[in-house]
């Protein structure tokens, strides 16, 4: 019986939790589920292509898989702005699950991604939150801040009237420690212990800026295409369950680092003000007409999106 | 093939390819798409237009071009020349003074910036002139370029010791701490170094005789020549400690306290400011195309199983916990002349850390460990990136051989201070213990 | 001959001309970081458009300085056994080892190619805050790259003409012409 080694690049480097937790964990059930005939060879992040250049790598089939943010295949899904995540939509993590798996935005998604010999899968999802260095009560504590971030939410807090920057990750700590920035984002608690946030910024704020299907697994078409039928179906059939396993897990594991780092770094949470929240959810839903701008899918998704959170009595 | 054989052929046609004379550039990027063809096909070359892509791309490099300019300025004004004319001045008696003053700006240069090659290009433009002008022996003035400029890396802020943090998780604050001991270390073996051998062999660094050692007023005078360069630092290091800009944004600061020297100097002259800006550009390309080219080779390299290699290396060590350590050193230590740090931590740490760890060392020390053997291993011959940025900027009567023979003591001295760092832990880890 | 005369020249006078040029981008790179420390530090109002521009020219910078490089010789080689060699045999040897160098330059160029022309038939813009064109940059990589790549066919003419003693090329005339940097 013939074994398959696919290359996988990954978009995370090798200290996040997610590199184990979610690339080691499909390792490991794809090596069982087909006893050992699909071998995953994983790479760290920048190994062999840099994190906006897997998608790419991925679709001309040089990598059989690859895992990135939905931000770095804007150009080429158009509905990936909105995976990458809406600021102020969702409140809860169940709810963005429900809108990928069950009313079919994982499936606009894949569509798009299929015109260019990718399957999508979306890994988990999971919120985005900011840590900072004073606490937020008011809306000038808010306006006053000098934020890191990146993509869409840069646009977003800058609208809503912070200061915000772009700061690579390399430089991030630095930049945190001696000032130049009062706040970052880097995923959520996970993501700020990750890179020693806590040493130096000691207020986590809540909500979350956004919740969205931030980490995404992709696969070569060309590859898939090449295993035998019953492997195909185990490849699918593991992605599709990694991602309840994982948005699951991956919410544990927020809660329990919070925690720790409650009690051993002295982080408080700080839960902004009524007037500061909604406001940011004002300038939030001007910015989302944005996105469905974007293409006929991504106008299609944004209101299958307006009308869901209508639904839940948001809007 | 497995991944043994491959690393020696790989490895043997760097080699080859760099005696023949062929640039570093070129011979890097040349083997790695040879064997990426016979490893991978030919629709893996999109990897290299990849990576340099990538390369481009990284924001902390822009601090090159900027850091080089600050130093041409510098130069092409005077500056630097009176800087060094007033070094030689006050310790002109001192048997190695201008190179103990050389290692004094090399110390200051890396609080100043996280990478090294921007460090050698700049002193080398800075000091060496100024060190042959008066004589000095150019195996010394070249080692001490090349061991003073690398200790960007390991002197704080360090581009290096983030890289580590984030693939090992340890706290980036605790690398920085951990750092600055070992970095004074190094500097005072250094020092020590260059004091005895030139108190021996007196005719490698020239004392200035007795009657040009100048008066007392004229030394004092001299003295305004550091109000300048120190007005430079300040803005620099002011503005990276004191939270106002990024290191990599702090290079600027640094660009504009050189134009305010220029313009104190009188020197502020679209003529000047041009030829510094072409010598810039013509030696931040060198260092580009080297650097396109060895993250190219690394990918391939990794690519081809690098890692398993690793692996298999490290279950044949025999010799206990010292054994393991030592012979990782020395790992990095090979892979540190051929490969560009991110490539060298992506291939060796995950392999390394488990270990290092079962074992109970402490992943600090270790990574204050790892980055002087590559700091080392950047100024080894025959591959040592370093040593390519200096000839880029040496005067053509200095030969790669010239080079590669400066450096031998230097690296000596540095494998001493690994040495007792590895004796004494607590030089790396006292400071991260009390700050933190 | 006269034709081949006039592409080393033409080649080498485009790429000094190209460089010339670039080289000044360092002006704007120092100008647009300190804007953005400026606007952040003084005004509290950091932009979302200068460290991606300074990045961009960087990028540019870099790629496009190889043939520059080429024709002032500015890629550093080992020299041990060049300078123990006559130059006949050096020109000889230059010409076997340049295999290696198009083999790389060569590869580069196609795909460079390749994706600058995927960038440019979606007009790919980088999707952060500022979200500019990213595709003038990805096109420098094959432009900067076939600028190396003629550089280095008049290094291997030159070679070719000290090799075979041919008479379209010889060294003294074209030493002065580039300055020493
Ligand atoms: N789980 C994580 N570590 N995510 C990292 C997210 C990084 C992303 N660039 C940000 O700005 O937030
Ligand atoms: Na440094
Ligand atoms: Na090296």
């Amino acid at each position: 019986q013939e074994t398959y080694t696919w290359k996988v690049q990954s978009h995370w480097p090798g200290s996040s939790s997610s590199y184990t937790d979610s690339l080691v964990r499909l390792q490991r059930v794809l090596d069982e589920r087909t006893d050992g005939r699909l071998q995953l060879k994983l790479y760290e992040a920048g190994a062999l292509f840099k994190s906006k250049e897997i998608f790419n790598a991925v679709s001309r089939g040089i990598l059989e898989m690859g895992t990135i943010s939905p931000a770095y295949a804007q150009d080429k899904v158009s509905v990936a702005g909105i995976a990458s995540g809406l600021p102020f939509a969702f409140r809860n993590v169940w709810e963005a699950a429900y809108f990928h798996q069950n009313m079919g935005f994982e499936q606009m998604l894949r569509d798009e991604a299929a015109e260019h010999g990718v399957y999508w899968a979306t890994d988990k999802v999971y919120p985005t939150e900011m840590v900072v260095k004073k606490p937020i009560k008011s809306w000038e504590d808010f306006t006053s801040l000098k934020i890191r971030s990146s993509g869409a939410l840069q646009t977003f807090l800058t609208e809503a009237g912070a200061a915000a920057s772009y700061i690579p990750g390399s430089e991030l700590y630095s930049a945190l420690d001696s000032g130049i920035v009062d706040g970052a984002h880097w995923g959520a608690a996970q993501g700020a212990y990750s890179m020693g946030l806590y040493e130096v910024a000691k207020y986590h704020v809540q909500p979350a800026l956004n919740i969205a299907g931030t980490d995404a697994i992709i696969v070569s078409q060309k590859a898939l295409d090449k295993l035998p039928e019953d492997m195909q179906k185990t490849v699918k059939d593991a992605l599709s369950e990694q991602f309840w396993i994982r948005t699951n897990e991956y919410q544990y594991k927020e809660r329990i680092t919070l925690a720790k780092a409650i009690a051993e770094e002295g982080v408080e949470v700080n839960v902004l003000p009524d007037d500061v929240q909604s406001k940011l959810v004002q300038t939030a839903q001007k910015m989302w007409d944005e996105e469905g701008k974007r293409s006929e899918n991504a106008q299609k998704a944004l209101d299958m999106l307006k009308g869901y959170l209508a639904e839940l009595g948001y809007l | 093939m497995s991944i043994e054989v491959l690393t020696l052929l790989f490895f043997g046609a760097l080699l080859f390819f760099l005696l023949l004379g062929l640039p570093l550039a070129f011979v890097l990027g040349g083997v790695s798409v040879v064997f990426l063809y016979f490893t991978w096909g030919f629709d893996s070359f999109y990897m290299v237009a990849s990576q340099i892509w990538g390369t481009m791309g990284s924001f902390t490099l822009v601090a090159i071009p900027l850091f080089v300019f600050m130093a041409m300025i510098l130069e092409r004004t005077g500056v630097a020349r009176d800087l060094y004319r007033m070094m030689h001045l006050w310790c002109g008696g001192l048997r190695g003074g201008l190179a103990l003053g050389t290692l004094g700006i090399c110390a200051v240069f890396a609080a100043m910036v996280g990478i090294s090659g921007a460090a050698v290009v700049a002193m080398g433009t800075i000091a060496l002139p100024s060190m042959l002008e008066r004589g000095y022996d150019k195996s010394m003035a070249l080692g001490v370029i090349n061991t003073g400029g690398g200790w960007g890396i390991l002197i704080p802020p360090s581009i290096l010791m983030i890289l580590y943090a984030l693939i090992t998780g340890v706290s980036v604050g605790k690398m920085f701490a951990a750092g600055i001991m070992p970095g004074i270390l190094l500097m005072v073996l250094t020092a020590i170094y260059i004091l005895v051998r030139c108190h021996l062999q007196p005719e490698l660094a020239p004392a200035l005789p007795k009657e040009e050692r100048g008066t007392w007023p004229e030394k004092l005078r001299a003295l305004r020549a550091v109000l300048l360069p120190i007005g430079v630092v300040v803005m620099v290091l002011g503005s990276i400690i004191g939270g106002i800009t990024t290191p990599t944004e702090a290079a600027a600061m640094g660009v504009l306290g050189s134009l305010i020297s220029a313009a104190v100097y009188r020197q502020f002259k679209w003529d000047i400011l041009k030829e510094a800006a072409i010598r810039t550009f013509k030696l931040t390309g060198m260092i580009m195309w080297i650097l396109f080219a060895a993250h190219a080779f690394s990918a391939a390299y990794q690519s081809m199983g690098a890692q398993e290699l690793i692996e298999g290396l490290m279950n044949m060590i025999p010799g206990g916990p010292w054994g393991i350590i030592i012979a990782m050193m020395v790992i990095v230590f090979l892979l540190a002349m051929v490969l560009d740090p991110v490539g060298i931590m992506l291939i060796t740490l995950p392999v390394f850390m488990p270990i290092v760890e079962s074992l109970g060392f402490d992943p600090i020390w270790f990574g204050i460990l790892f980055v002087i053997n590559m700091e080392i291993g950047y100024m080894t011959p025959p591959f040592g990136f370093n040593l390519f940025y200096l000839k880029g900027i040496v005067p053509p009567s200095i030969t790669m051989k010239d080079i590669y023979k400066s450096i031998i003591p230097f690296v000596i001295v540095e494998i001493i201070g690994i040495g007792l760092i590895m004796v004494f832990p607590e030089i790396a880890t006292w400071l991260p213990d009390l700050f933190f | 001959m006269g034709v081949i005369t006039a592409f080393m020249r033409g080649v080498t006078r485009l790429n000094d001309f190209v460089g010339r040029w670039i080289a000044l981008l360092i002006f704007a790179m120092f100008v647009f970081l300190l804007l953005e420390v400026g606007f952040r530090y003084l005004l509290n109002s950091p932009t979302v458009w200068t460290n991606e521009l300074t990045q961009m020219l960087f990028g540019v910078y870099a790629v496009m300085s190889g043939g520059y490089i080429m024709a002032h010789r500015g890629h550093v080689n080992v020299d041990l056994l060049h300078s123990h060699l006559a130059p006949r045999k050096r020109a000889v040897m230059d010409i076997a080892t340049s295999l290696v160098f198009f083999i790389f330059t060569l590869a580069l160029l196609w795909f460079g190619i390749d994706m600058a022309s995927e960038s440019i038939s979606s007009w790919e813009s980088s999707y952060s805050a500022w979200n500019p064109p990213v595709w003038p940059v990805k096109l420098a990589i094959p432009l900067g790259t076939g600028l190396l790549v003629l550089q280095g066919l008049v290094k291997l003419l030159e070679d070719i003409a000290i090799a075979f003693d041919l008479d379209y090329y010889t060294p003294e005339e074209s030493e002065s012409e580039g300055e020493q940097l």
